[in-house]
């Protein structure tokens, strides 16, 4: 495996006829190499002659020759990327002249008048892009970005807007005395209210921490066997969650209500972890991203006496963590944005979302507020997702579905 | 001849014991799988199998949870089609909603995502951040009821009437013939999902070299490189996204319920979905509310197993 930018690369050191194993480490100022007994520096000014390497290519084997004569002789397999900095020597090197920069020479000796070439406005295009589709692209791109920004800015800003504004005629986009009275009223409804605000908070945050780390533990082991097994009926089972992705919570909510009844969980905190823990989403992606994993890996861990369940806790789930994020984050989302009202009753177990929705719902009073809910309760997922989207889209790359 | 039919007969069951056996001994081998897959499938099966399951019994029935399930047999299944105009109602705002609301959100997703891999790194991810945002807003939605309200302080009301356009403010959200183009709108709104990141992520995945060889076998311009090289090499991940609009548009629920009303104006906003929970929530008819249930989950697979049909066509 050849690593794409690697400063440093394990190999052989030739030394007066001595083997050196170690490491060559490419730093800004100098390179090194540390193995078990001694570390050699070569600081860059010093190096008198650089074999093998060009500027930001690929080395196996590099020629040092300092200025007072020592030779070093570097066997990497790996490789090693040089850059610039390392073999600035090697850069100022005199050089032929090109056929160009000749005939260039020429022409100016002769009092030619040399006509540069004209620069371009853009970059050159790439192939099969004209353009006017691209200017068509952007405009368009940036038009419709308004479009889908405009209501969350809005929101944002009437949270921000003082009683007189929200209720002024022409209504405003931005507010011209932004105040934060929308959140501290907010934070004056939350502690008049029946059951202490802090429980529809603590009950929220259990639901969700409980409900992700439950269903990230059980569909990941789901998710391992159904990726890195052959057994019957593994196939079936996925296909039959891959159907599953279109059930939403709202067609299996009387069914699942029926059922819940006979478990007698409705009014549990039950009646909302344990089919979270199921969520198809997260198996799905979960499995997914599993597939991409070498089996190599697996099989060397088996060789060496591995059970399953090691190789799944130790091998498997550190090397998938882009995948646990975004099942984390489903998962997050999903159980933050749940309201339950329809499997719980007693106040004591409701959620912060239900709360802040009677909140919302306090009528026209209320509007500065409930702006400000609106705000609250959308600035968490999308906070996490800008934290995490390469993340996310790394495990995304792997979402489709094969037939 | 019999006796060759015999044997045939023979061979073949002789065959599926083989298969069997060879079967049984793999299951044997793998015990730990069954093992690790256990509590997921469990709570699987209870949760997202078994109600597909209760639906179809307890649409035959009268059961309102206090009295025990009363048989009777199709009346659910009649009554919804010959006596609850509601119903009608609702199935056709749905079908609106999905047929508007899924191809097109899709298309939008799949074109938004395309476009957005035109851009540079830095700018791609603001543009992702920035479509992908309303649909995980939570009930960020619920703004667009300041936004559409009905009377002269409405956002959109107040510029139409400062513009003169109109010269009394809409009802947008309680005139039925406004209703639904609005829930449309806003549905659209959030339509850039789970598949759009799906396609988002796709298209950087696509290897760079195969549209350097489309370039040398002659590809053209940017539609043809979508149709012959995007496209196909992007099927997974358009199943997917098919999956993900299916289930959005047949779900609609949340939307209307927040800024219709529920009920809204003469039903103009019913979805099956928000028909389902009223007779399933409010009014505990639990065997009428299956029935629906049972044709939405219908509806659906049928949905998934035509579009996945579909898209085997797709760039042949």
């Amino acid at each position: 495996m050849s690593n794409k930018n690697n400063y440093k690369s394990s190999g052989t050191l030739l030394l007066g006829g001595k083997k050196l194993r170690g490491e060559l480490i490419a730093e800004e100022r100098k390179a090194c190499f540390v193995s078990k007994k001694q570390t050699i520096e070569l600081p860059y000014p010093e190096i008198a002659v650089l074999k093998n390497v060009r500027n930001g290519g690929m080395a196996s084997t590099i020629t040092i020759k300092m200025q007072d004569q020592t030779e070093y002789v570097f066997s990497l397999p790996n490789g090693l990327k040089v850059y610039h900095y390392m073999d600035q020597q090697w850069d100022n090197r005199p050089r032929s002249m090109s056929r160009a920069d000749e005939l260039h020479r020429l022409a100016e000796m002769r009092g030619e008048r040399i006509v540069k070439p004209r620069k371009h406005l853009f970059k050159r295009r790439r192939p099969n892009r004209s353009l006017g589709g691209d200017l068509g692209i952007y405009i368009m791109l940036a038009l419709v970005a308004c479009l889908m920004a405009f209501p969350l800015v809005f929101a944002v800003s009437s949270a921000l807007k003082p009683l007189d504004e929200l209720f002024r005629f022409p209504p405003t986009i931005f507010p011209q005395h932004p105040t934060i009275d929308n959140f501290s009223d907010l934070i004056v409804t939350m502690g008049q209210s029946w059951v202490p605000f802090s429980r529809y908070i603590l009950n929220t945050v259990f639901i969700t921490a409980v409900g992700t780390f439950g269903h990230l533990v059980i569909a990941s082991m789901a998710a391992f066997v159904l990726a890195k097994y052959d057994f019957p009926g593994g196939r079936f089972f996925f296909g039959v969650v891959t159907t599953a992705l279109m059930f939403s919570g709202y067609v299996t909510g009387i069914p699942n209500y029926v059922i819940m009844s006979k478990l007698n969980m409705i009014d549990t905190y039950w009646a909302l972890l344990l089919p979270a823990f199921a969520a198809p989403i997260g198996l799905f992606m979960m499995k997914q991203f599993m597939e991409g994993l070498p089996t190599a890996l697996i099989e060397a861990a088996k060789i060496d006496g591995a059970k399953e369940f090691r190789i799944f806790w130790s091998i498997v789930m550190p090397n998938v963590k882009p995948a646990w994020l975004t099942v984390i984050i489903f998962s997050v989302q999903s159980l933050w944005n749940t309201s339950a009202s329809t499997v719980i009753y007693s106040e004591a177990k409701k959620t912060l979302v239900f709360a802040l929705q009677q909140i919302q719902a306090g009528g026209i009073a209320r509007t500065g507020q409930a702006a400000a809910v609106t705000v609250v309760v959308m600035a968490v997922p999308i906070i996490i997702f800008v934290l995490s989207q390469s993340q996310i889209l790394e495990t995304m790359a792997s979402s489709g579905i094969k037939d | 001849m019999s006796k060759n039919q015999t044997g045939f007969a023979g061979r073949y069951f002789g065959m599926k014991a083989d298969q069997f056996r060879y079967g049984w001994q793999k299951a044997k081998n793998n015990k730990v799988c069954y093992l690790f897959l256990a509590p997921y499938a469990i709570l699987f099966f209870t949760f997202f199998i078994l109600p597909i399951g209760t639906s179809i019994f307890y649409g035959f029935t009268y059961y309102n949870i206090l009295e025990p399930a009363r048989f009777i047999g199709v009346d659910n299944y009649v009554n919804l089609v010959l006596q609850d105009d509601v119903f009608l109602t609702s199935v056709k705002n749905t079908f609106v909603i999905a047929v508007i609301t899924g191809p097109v959100g899709y298309i939008l997703s799949f074109m938004f995502a395309w476009f957005i891999n035109e851009l540079p790194k830095w700018l791609r991810a603001i543009a992702v951040v920035i479509f992908y945002a309303p649909s995980i807003a939570g009930n960020a939605y619920s703004i667009f009821s300041i936004i559409f309200r009905g009377d002269a302080y409405g956002y959109l009301n107040a510029i139409l009437l400062n513009l003169g356009f109109i010269d009394a403010p809409m009802l947008w959200l309680t005139n039925p013939a406004y209703i639904m183009p609005v829930l449309i709108f806003v549905i659209l709104w959030m339509s850039m999902g789970t598949g759009f990141l799906s396609f988002v992520a796709g298209f950087q995945g696509i290897d760079k070299s195969m549209y350097e060889a489309g370039y040398v076998d002659g590809v053209r311009n940017r539609w043809q490189e979508l149709y012959h090289i995007t496209l196909p090499s992007m099927k997974p991940m358009l199943l997917f996204g098919a999956v993900m609009s299916i289930t959005s548009a047949f779900n609609v629920c949340d939307v209307p319920r927040a800024l219709a009303g529920f009920p809204s104006t003469d039903y103009a906003a019913r979805t099956v979905v928000t028909h389902l929970f009223d007779y399933g929530f409010s009014r505990f008819e639990m065997g009428y509310a299956s029935a629906i249930a049972t044709l939405l989950f219908l509806v659906m697979i049928l949905c998934k197993k035509f579009i996945s049909a579909a898209l085997e066509k797709v760039g042949t």
